[in-house]
């Protein structure tokens, strides 16, 4: 009879416990933690922000010379990726002045690139994590974000091509360039992600990053100025 | 002995004098019992989770459609399956005749048809542009998303696995349709079409012949996928024949002629 009693009457004790343990923890100030034991209540809001945007810098950095995974991974954040998206979907969206041409210049709208990039990056993860990958559904996106950096890089180089005047050379030209970009993207995610995958379907997980990447390259070399 | 709701629970289950010895194994039995019919509820729909976590499975027992470990199972497919699966679409003469009972019909997977038909629609969303700009007009790609999925039984998702793979011959097919010849475009149409469809009825042979209307369906089969074809073709592809005589000059309008 006292058992069942006991039963019930363990569950609100455990929560409790587990409460008191949180909010322990700040008080104890664990010496050796990781860096964001730092009250950031009283800091000028300049530092805030130039600390955010230091780590977002550094990512960058890893995305361009793809050595230590750990900064990415552990930490991962989304601002990166919207700069980056928000940046690609205002260089490549087209005029919709359909006034002047009979169609407009046919380039896709800002609202399309933003969507195909976010959308593009869930539905990799999603199928990353439905062959059995072990990362969390954030981490993979923002790396899949981060990633573009090439892309938007080649991006910026292809606009500055677009001034000149047109020719066959310098179409070649933005085809290597916005190819650089791709393989470079798809090198750098593969290496980040590559290892959540378990053996014999890195394949698998590796084509819908190439295709994500692809389509955005394609839309960097389809860009034209009007 | 002290509890209250010993005599309501009797009540309720007095059907053998074992169970009415104590309370206290009523009240356990009862809250098991509760316990094991949302277990068995969760069994019948999806006996293969259940094995793998058992601890969550009582808080995740009614929406486990909607969790990623239930569509887990149609993923698991490794790298060297999927390109056999895909090689064998294109050369259906390459593999055994049952090719599908028995491999595709016990281990259905969804990764090979939804990337391909994902691969399709954007390598026809490139290759379009790229021949409209061959074409010298500027003509806008609608493209969108077209996949729901309804896993209503597993019958019905091995011959979605099987349909999707057999679409994938459409890919290099949507890129050779970028070049603006007539006769070449619609040849590739009749390629396509014959493929694709003598691979789904090279592989659904030994279950078509059980059918009343065997020659019906061999048909029906080809026609719709010859439809499909003409319609990709046409739609994305294909320049009305007095547009293209005045674009190009004589060296394809002899062809174009053909055609027509």
């Amino acid at each position: 009879m006292t058992s069942f009693d006991a039963k019930y009457d363990m569950y609100p004790a455990g929560d409790v416990g587990v409460v008191e343990g949180e909010m322990n923890i700040p008080n104890q100030g664990v010496p050796s933690g990781n860096s964001m034991e730092f009250n950031t209540l009283d800091e000028p809001i300049k530092e805030t922000f130039m600390r955010d945007l230091r780590a977002v810098g550094s990512k960058f950095f890893h995305v361009l010379i793809p050595r230590e995974k750990t900064s990415l991974l552990k930490e991962w954040d989304l601002w990166g990726p919207l700069l980056l998206c928000t940046f690609m979907a205002t260089i490549l969206q087209g005029s919709s002045d359909t006034a002047n041409t009979k169609i407009g210049d046919g380039g896709p709208e800002f609202a399309e690139v933003f969507v195909l990039v976010w959308i593009g990056a869930g539905i990799v993860t999603l199928n990353s994590k439905l062959l059995g990958g072990n990362m969390s559904f954030f981490q993979s996106v923002c790396v899949l974000g981060y990633c573009l950096l090439p892309v938007a890089l080649s991006l910026v180089i292809c606009r500055i091509i677009l001034f000149a005047t047109q020719n066959t050379f310098l179409f070649f030209l933005r085809f290597v360039i916005s190819m650089t970009g791709f393989m470079w993207a798809t090198l750098a995610a593969t290496k980040f992600l590559g290892d959540s995958q378990p053996e014999g379907k890195k394949g698998l997980a590796v084509y819908p990053i190439c295709l994500f990447y692809f389509i955005l390259s394609w839309l960097v070399l389809s860009h034209n100025a009007a | 002995m002290s509890y209250v709701n010993t005599g309501d629970l009797l009540n309720f289950q007095d059907y053998s004098p074992e169970h009415n010895r104590t309370a206290r194994i009523d009240v356990e039995a009862v809250h098991t019992n509760q316990y094991n019919s949302g277990n068995s509820n969760f069994n019948y729909e999806e006996p293969k989770i259940v094995t793998e976590d058992e601890e969550p499975a009582p808080k995740s027992g009614n929406h486990n459609f909607w969790t990623i470990e239930y569509y887990q199972k149609y993923f698991d497919v490794h790298t060297n399956e999927v390109v056999e699966r895909i090689i064998s679409s294109v050369l259906p003469q390459k593999v055994s005749r049952n090719y599908f009972d028995e491999r595709i019909k016990g281990k259905p997977d969804l990764y090979g048809p939804i990337w391909i038909s994902v691969t399709l629609i954007f390598t026809i969303a490139v290759s379009g542009n790229i021949a409209s700009y061959l074409q010298n007009a500027n003509k806008e790609i609608h493209w969108r998303y077209d996949f729901h999925l309804t896993p209503e039984s597993p019958t019905m998702m091995s011959l979605f696995c099987l349909y999707g793979y057999s679409l994938s011959i459409y890919i290099p097919v949507a890129i050779l349709w970028t070049i603006q010849v007539s006769w070449l475009q619609w040849l590739l149409v009749l390629l396509g079409a014959f493929v694709s469809g003598a691979v789904l009825i090279f592989w659904l042979l030994p279950a078509l012949r059980k059918s009343k209307y065997f020659l019906v369906l061999i048909a029906s089969i080809l026609a719709f996928h010859f439809l499909l074809a003409a319609g990709f073709m046409l739609y994305f592809f294909h320049v009305p024949d007095n547009v293209t005589t005045v674009l190009t000059t004589s060296t394809t309008a002899k062809a174009i002629v053909n055609s027509a």
